[in-house]
C-alpha cells in the first residue's frame, strides 16, 4: 500500500489524531502469512484484477475484534469498466469466515447488485470460522442467497487462490466461472485429515480439490492456471467479453478479419470420410475475428468446445463439437458442458454461435447410467430457452437427437446454415441401410457391394442438406468460405439496435 | 514409462505399433473404432514402445490401456 506524504506541521507533538489514522493504515496493509505458494496480500490481488490506482476499498475499517474484517472489499476498473471484488483476508484467522467477513462479501454483494457491476471473489479461506458457530454459518448462508440472487443481474467470477474449503466451497459453485491456481487453490467440503477420520480414505489435498482435479475430472473448476497474477488475468480478460450486467451493452470492440491463413485452408479442413477426425480450434481460426479468445473447461467434456470469442467485434460464445477429442461425441458431461455455456450466454445476451460435427450421443451402459438422457435434455432445455441469438453451422454430420440437441432450428435457432458436403439425418448411412436393407443384405451375393452402394445413395437421396433446406430446416445450404460472411450479416441484422422491441 | 489410455469405449481397429518400437510424441500408436470414427491414440511422450495389452479386434472401455511407452522422458 502506498503511503502519501505525510507533513507533520509540528515534529516534537505527541501522535495525533493524522499519525493514528496512517498507523492504523499501515497496519491494515498485512502480508499473508507465507503458507504454501501464497505470494501476495488481499489487497494486492485486489489491486491486480483492476486497473492501476482504481482500487477503492469500502468500510476498510470493519474488524472482528481489532484483527481486521477477513475480507478486502471494494471497487475499482477493469478496461476502464466498474467491477466490484471481495478479496478474503488469510491474513486474518486464514480468512476464516465469521459474521464480519461474511457482512464484508455481502456488502460487496449488494453494491454489485444494485449497481450492476460484475463481481469477482478472490477465495482464500479455511471454510466458517468455527468459534463463531451458528452466526458463522448464518453469514455463509447470507453470502450464497445474494450469489443466486446476482445470478439474475451480473456476471460473477471466482478465483481460488488458497484453500476454500467447507462452507465457503459453495460461493464459488454458485457463482459462472471459477478459476483455480495450481498446488494452491483447494477446493473440497472437507480436507485430507477429516476425510481420512470420516471414511479412512487416505487422499492427498491435490486429489480430493486440487485444480487439476476440478478442471479436468469434477468440471467444479472452469480454468486451472500456475500463478495468482494468471489467476487474476484470466478474470480480467473473461470480464472483457461480457456486458456489466444482464441486459447491458455488449463491449463490442472495432471487428478484426479472421486469420487469412486459416480462412484460406477452411474449404479444405473438414475431410470428405465423415469418419476422419480433424481440430476444430482450426475451423473456428478461419470464422472468428483472428485473436482475443478465451476456450472455457479446455480440459473437461473434450469433445465439446465452449469458447468465449469475436465475430464482427462483437462478443460470442462458441459451442462446437471437436472431433479431435473421442471422436466429438455428445455424453453426459459434454451436453452439461454446453448446456451451461449456452444457459450463461443466454443471460448476458451473448450470441451462441454453434458449429456442428457430431457422431452422435454415445450409447451403453456407462453413459445411461450416468443419466445421459437427464443432462442431454439440459442442453435441449437451454438452446430452447435461449433468448440471445443463435446461429448454428452444420459443417459435416449431424445424426439424430444429437443434431436436434446442437442448437437445431427447431430449438428455436434464430438462423442455421449446412456446408454444402455436409449429412442430417437420423442415423448415419451405416446403421440406416442396414436397418433398411437387412433382407436385402441377407439375401445378397455380395452384401459388402451392397452396403457401400446402397449407402453411398442413401448418403445423396437422404442426408444430403438440400432436403432440410428445401424444407426451411436450414436456412441455406453454403459453402465454407461463405460462412464468416453469412454469420456476420446475420448477426448485424438480428442485434441492430432498430429492431430492439422495449 | 506412460500408459496410453483409450479414451472412449470401442473397437482396437488398427495396432500401428509393436513392442520395441521407437515413437516420438504425437505419433499415431492405434486407431480405435467407435461411433463410426477412427479415433486415433497418440503417443503423448517420445520413448520406446513396451507392453501392447491389447490386440485388433478388442473391445476396450474408456480408460484401458492400448499402449505402454517405456524409456520416455516421464520416466525421470
Amino acid at each position: 500500500m502506498t503511503q502519501p506524504a505525510v507533513t507533520t506541521v509540528q515534529d516534537t507533538a505527541p501522535a495525533g489524531p493524522r499519525d493514528v489514522l496512517l498507523q492504523r493504515r499501515a497496519e491494515r496493509a498485512v502480508r499473508v502469512e507465507p503458507r504454501g505458494r501464497r505470494e501476495h496480500t488481499a489487497r494486492e490481488r485486489a489491486e491486480m484484477l483492476l486497473d492501476a490506482g482504481t482500487f477503492v476499498e469500502m468500510t476498510p475499517m470493519r474488524s472482528s475484534g481489532g484483527a481486521g474484517s477477513g475480507v478486502v472489499a471494494g471497487w475499482g476498473l477493469v478496461e476502464g469498466r466498474p467491477v466490484v471484488v471481495a478479496s478474503h483476508d488469510a491474513a486474518v484467522a486464514s480468512g476464516a469466515i465469521g459474521p464480519v467477513l461474511a457482512e464484508g462479501v455481502m456488502k460487496a454483494q449488494r453494491l454489485a447488485i444494485e449497481r450492476g457491476y460484475p463481481i469477482v471473489y478472490v477465495n482464500d479461506s479455511g471454510g466458517a470460522r468455527i468459534h463463531d458457530g451458528i452466526f458463522a454459518l448464518h453469514g455463509c448462508g447470507g453470502i450464497f442467497k445474494l450469489n443466486v440472487e446476482a445470478q439474475q443481474v451480473v456476471p460473477q467470477i471466482s478465483v481460488i487462490v488458497g484453500p476454500c474449503a467447507g462452507a465457503a466451497a459453495y460461493s464459488p459453485a454458485l457463482t459462472d466461472w471459477t478459476i483455480m491456481v495450481r498446488e494452491q487453490g483447494h477446493m473440497f467440503l472437507t480436507g485430507p485429515e477429516i476425510v481420512r477420520a470420516a471414511t479412512g480414505e487416505d487422499a492427498t489435498a491435490e486429489a480430493i480439490g486440487g485444480a487439476d482435479m476440478h478442471a479436468i475430472e469434477s468440471g467444479v473448476a472452469h480454468l486451472a492456471v500456475d500463478s495468482e497474477a494468471e489467476a487474476l488475468d484470466a478474470a480480467r480478460r473473461l470480464l472483457s467479453f461480457l456486458p456489466s450486467h444482464k441486459g447491458g451493452a455488449q463491449n463490442v470492440q472495432e471487428a478484426r478479419p479472421t486469420d487469412e491463413v486459416a480462412a484460406q485452408a477452411l474449404p479444405h479442413l473438414v475431410p470428405e470420410k465423415s469418419s476422419i477426425v480433424f481440430d476444430m480450434h482450426k475451423l473456428l481460426d478461419g470464422v472468428l475475428d483472428a485473436g482475443d479468445r478465451l476456450e472455457l473447461m479446455p480440459d473437461h467434456g473434450r469433445s465439446m468446445l465452449t469458447v468465449l470469442g469475436r465475430l464482427d467485434g462483437r462478443p460470442v460464445g462458441v459451442v462446437a463439437n471437436q472431433p479431435a477429442a473421442r471422436g466429438g461425441i455428445l455424453d453426459a458431461i459434454s451436453a452439461v458442458k454446453a448446456a451451461r455455456f449456452v444457459e450463461f450466454c443466454s443471460r448476458f445476451g451473448l450470441p451462441v454461435v454453434t458449429f456442428v460435427d457430431v457422431p452422435g450421443f454415445l450409447p451403453g451402459t456407462v453413459e445411461e447410467r450416468r443419466g445421459v438422457i437427464t443432462h442431454g435434455a439440459k442442453m435441449l432445455k437451454a438452446y430452447a430457452e435461449a433468448t440471445s441469438p443463435v446461429l448454428t453451422v452444420v459443417v459435416r454430420k449431424a445424426y439424430g437427437g444429437a443434431y436436434i440437441a446442437m442448437g437445431a432450428s427447431s430449438l428455436g435457432a434464430d438462423a442455421s446454415w449446412a456446408w454444402a458436403s455436409s449429412e442430417i439425418a437420423v442415423m448415419g448411412p451405416g446403421g440406416a441401410v442396414a436397418l433398411l436393407h437387412r433382407r436385402a443384405l441377407q439375401a445378397a451375393e455380395d452384401p459388402a457391394e451392397l452396403r457401400d452402394r446402397l449407402a453411398a445413395e442413401y448418403r445423396e437421396n437422404v442426408a444430403r442438406p438440400y432436403l432440410a433446406a428445401e424444407a426451411g430446416i436450414v436456412d441455406d445450404v453454403i459453402l465454407p468460405e461463405e460462412t464468416r460472411s453469412t454469420m456476420v450479416e446475420t448477426l448485424r441484422m438480428l442485434t441492430h439496435e432498430a429492431g430492439h422491441r422495449g | 514409462m506412460a500408459e496410453v489410455r483409450a479414451e472412449i469405449v470401442g473397437n482396437v481397429w488398427k495396432l500401428l505399433v509393436a513392442q520395441g518400437d521407437a515413437v516420438s510424441a504425437g505419433d499415431t500408436l492405434a486407431v480405435l473404432e467407435s461411433m463410426k470414427m477412427e479415433i486415433p491414440v497418440h503417443a503423448p511422450v517420445t520413448g520406446v514402445v513396451g507392453e501392447v495389452p491389447v490386440a485388433e479386434g478388442q473391445i476396450v472401455q474408456e480408460g484401458d490401456v492400448v499402449v505402454v511407452i517405456e524409456g520416455s522422458s516421464t520416466d525421470a
